[in-house]
């Protein structure tokens, strides 16, 4: 049955709207799914690494310290990133197939989803790098010697990670919880970071005590058992037209939002766009994740002997978040209604235009944004911000709208409510695009920063930025053909939603 | 005047539209009726510059629409759904629609008006989204927007199906207003009554070919329920 189903996904993909690009983001996605298979590896060994507190010799008990705000991240990171498996359900409900197996099929296949892949390969790394010896070097004196000790404490990791993967099948529908979560999470940290309250200091022995008595991971493992179960029996009682797969009717004033008129001709569209993303919640839910890459500067900045190009490209990515991931979709969001659009009393370049204009805004927005938070971690910070949101502005702006003519993928605005009828794991082609747009500033940053310093580099990446700003009506009459040539088959591709 | 001349369209092998010679005067209601697959949609696409034709040409009041833009500041069209869009209001959708016609809020209202008794309450101040409307709520919704902003032109592809019998009738009566106005009106449909009651002039397609063109009198109908009989 499992072969049956996955039969049937492999047919969807190969008989998809223009394979050619199916097939190279499909090239594309593997090849970031090597990246993560290698770096998780790599992770697993520098773990031990940086959970090593000063002068202490075993990274074991800092790293248990922390297991807590793994998992919660793990939670609100599956929350928006990881999607529960597409399979078009509703069509099957009428054909012999027991309602059982299709919701067994479609939480079986979750087991071996890219996000528990590599979370666990990340964990066997983890292992080798706690029980071998290779890091006597760096005088490393690690609790455990064999991976008997650990049986228990990584029975009770695994049991976690599938009940974050479960978990996440109940939280689909319930934004307001893992907002809660994720508030929770901040504060939680704010409060040991400001050595007020820790909460680490009562969850450490917790999670240590799986170590201590491997027996106790009975209890995760029944927990496991157990929220599977319940599950299971949620979406077998909800597979009905008229419950779980029934899309939750909202009602809403009209909202006029005449402080966008200012932006003239453009204003008309934006309007339309902030309704998009306060509707639909596949688009909210992207923005959401968009504000989230704010904090991506941290990952950087806690780590602090990362090459320093590395650290660029952490602050330019700030702003980066609303572009990358909202912006990387136009026009596809507007696939339902795009033959509307071409016969409206407009000039195509204005509908490009105002996309465009949505796009520097949140930008700028994002930048402004940066510039405040990352403020405390010095000038550096603040100017390769303020550099990286002038390039996102005045190159990538340009390079996402100008692949957006290409996208043909069209979306479905309405489904993403409920887990089976969602599309997409994986956003390959964002990630496609990212690789022009994030290596050309870096390795110009490199080079500046190298000879000259790291201010001069940032003025380097800026100034690209803002001759592109400069250059804006030539480079829309380029994204313009694009677009006018890609606009029969774009709508042709479109009618298939 | 809209000219169709010599328009083709082909998809491989497959010939789907081959309309020779087709000229409508202004203020013209015109029909066109044929069986599934027979092109009228692809035809009405072809003049609204969402297919590219093959061959041929496609002139709506002077303007190329192939070539130049103009043509959309004097027409409108509902084919389908994906003319509306999902997460608005009705009344944000028509706003929008008006505001690109260049009508301002006020002048939207009091157009609306005259719909009141064509939505039947079920439009208007529901504060549900275009997207949970019924299927023959959203066509109300759509029909609707085509109207807005005095177009000389107006498309609409299967305007009556599932529609009520109530807004069928109303919808008739629209749509003969619209051509004494001097609104050129172009409709599609598989129900052969409504057209010739509506419409002055129909056409029928066969697999893209013009079979037939007749000007509209009290023999039109059986003449055409005796041809698809056939």
């Amino acid at each position: 049955m499992f072969l049956k189903f996955t039969y049937l996904q492999w047919k969807s993909f190969f008989r998809g709207e223009d394979i050619g690009v199916n097939v190279l983001t499909k090239v594309f996605k593997w090849f970031w799914i090597i990246y993560f298979t290698i770096m998780a590896p790599m992770l697993g060994f520098l773990t031990v690494i940086v959970f090593r507190e000063d002068g202490e010799v075993d990274p074991f008990p800092l790293l248990n310290k922390n297991l807590i705000y793994v998992l919660i991240y793990l939670v609100v990171i599956r929350y928006f990133i990881q999607k529960v498996p597409v399979i078009s359900v509703r069509p099957l409900l009428l054909s012999p197939i027991s309602k059982s197996k299709i919701v067994r099929y479609a939480l079986n296949k979750t087991i071996f989803s890219f996000y528990n892949v590599v979370v666990i390969l990340y964990l066997i790394f983890l292992n080798i790098a706690l029980i071998s010896d290779i890091f006597d070097e760096y005088e490393l004196q690690v609790v455990s010697t064999s991976f008997y000790d650990l049986i228990g404490w990584n029975l009770m990791l695994i049991s976690l990670i599938y009940i974050t993967n479960y978990l996440n099948f109940l939280l689909d529908k319930k934004d307001k919880l893992v907002y809660i979560i994720g508030a929770i999470l901040a504060s939680v940290k704010a409060l040991e970071y400001y050595e007020i309250v820790d909460l680490t200091e009562y969850t450490q022995p917790l999670f240590y005590a799986f170590y201590t008595y491997p027996f106790l991971s009975i209890a995760p493992i029944c927990l496991l058992i157990y929220l599977y179960v319940y599950v299971f029996k949620f979406f077998r009682k909800g597979l009905y037209i008229d419950s779980s797969l029934k899309p939750k009717i909202e009602t809403s004033n009209v909202e006029n939002f005449e402080w966008v008129d200012r932006f003239g001709d453009m204003a008309v569209f934006i309007k339309n766009d902030i309704r998009l993303i306060k509707r639909s919640k596949r688009a909210r839910g992207t923005v959401t994740g968009g504000a989230f890459v704010l904090l991506y500067g941290f990952l950087f900045y806690l780590v602090p002997d990362w090459y320093e190009f590395f650290q660029f490209f952490g602050y330019m990515f700030v702003s980066g978040g609303f572009l990358f991931l909202f912006g990387s979709f136009v026009p596809s969001w507007d696939s339902q209604y795009y033959s509307l659009m071409m016969c409206q009393n407009i000039p195509y370049i204005n509908y490009i235009k105002s996309k465009w204009m949505l796009v520097v805004i949140a930008t700028a927005l994002s930048t402004l944004l940066g510039c405040i938070i990352y403020s405390f971690v010095g000038l550096n910070a603040v100017c390769a911000v303020l550099a990286g949101g002038l390039y996102n502005i005045g190159a990538n702006g340009y390079l996402t709208l100008w692949a957006g003519a290409y996208t043909k993928t069209p979306i479905d605005l309405n489904s993403a409510q409920n887990p089976f009828g969602d599309t997409k794991a994986i956003n390959a082609k964002t990630l496609l695009i990212s690789i022009p747009q994030m290596i050309l500033p870096i390795a110009l940053f490199g080079i500046c920063n190298n000879y000259y310093g790291w201010l001069t580099g940032c003025a380097a990446v800026a100034s690209i930025g803002i001759l592109g700003i400069l250059l804006k009506n030539v480079v829309f009459e380029l994204i313009l053909k694009a677009y006018k040539s890609e606009k029969y088959s774009t709508l042709k591709a479109y009618s298939k939603n | 005047m809209i000219e169709i001349n010599n328009i083709t369209k082909k998809y491989s092998k497959d010939t789907v539209l081959d309309v020779l010679k087709l000229d409508i005067p202004d203020g013209q209601t015109f029909g066109l009726v044929g069986n599934n697959g027979a092109g009228k949609t692809t035809l009405f696409s072809c003049l609204l510059d969402l297919v590219k034709p093959t061959t041929g040409k496609i002139t709506n009041n002077g303007v190329d629409v192939k070539e130049s833009e103009e043509w959309k500041k004097f027409t409108t069209a509902f084919l389908d759904e994906s003319f509306l869009i999902g997460y608005l209001l009705p009344e944000e959708y028509f706003y929008f629609i008006g505001e690109l016609r260049g009508l301002r809020k006020k002048q939207i209202d009091d157009f609306l008006l005259k719909f009141e008794e064509f939505f039947n309450g079920e439009i208007i101040g529901k504060k549900k989204y275009l997207r949970d409307l019924s299927k023959g709520n959203q066509k109300k919704a759509g029909i609707v927007a085509a109207l807005i902003g005095d177009p000389k032109v107006v498309v609409l592809d299967e305007p009556f199906a599932n529609l009520d019998p109530s807004t069928q009738i109303r919808l008739k009566q629209i749509i003969k207003e619209l051509s004494s106005s001097g609104t050129t009106v172009l409709v599609s449909s598989h129900d052969l009554q409504d057209v010739t009651e509506v419409c002055k002039r129909i056409v029928l397609l066969e697999k893209g070919k013009v079979i037939n063109d007749i000007n509209t009198s009290n023999k039109t109908l059986s003449e055409l329920e005796s041809y698809f009989k056939s």
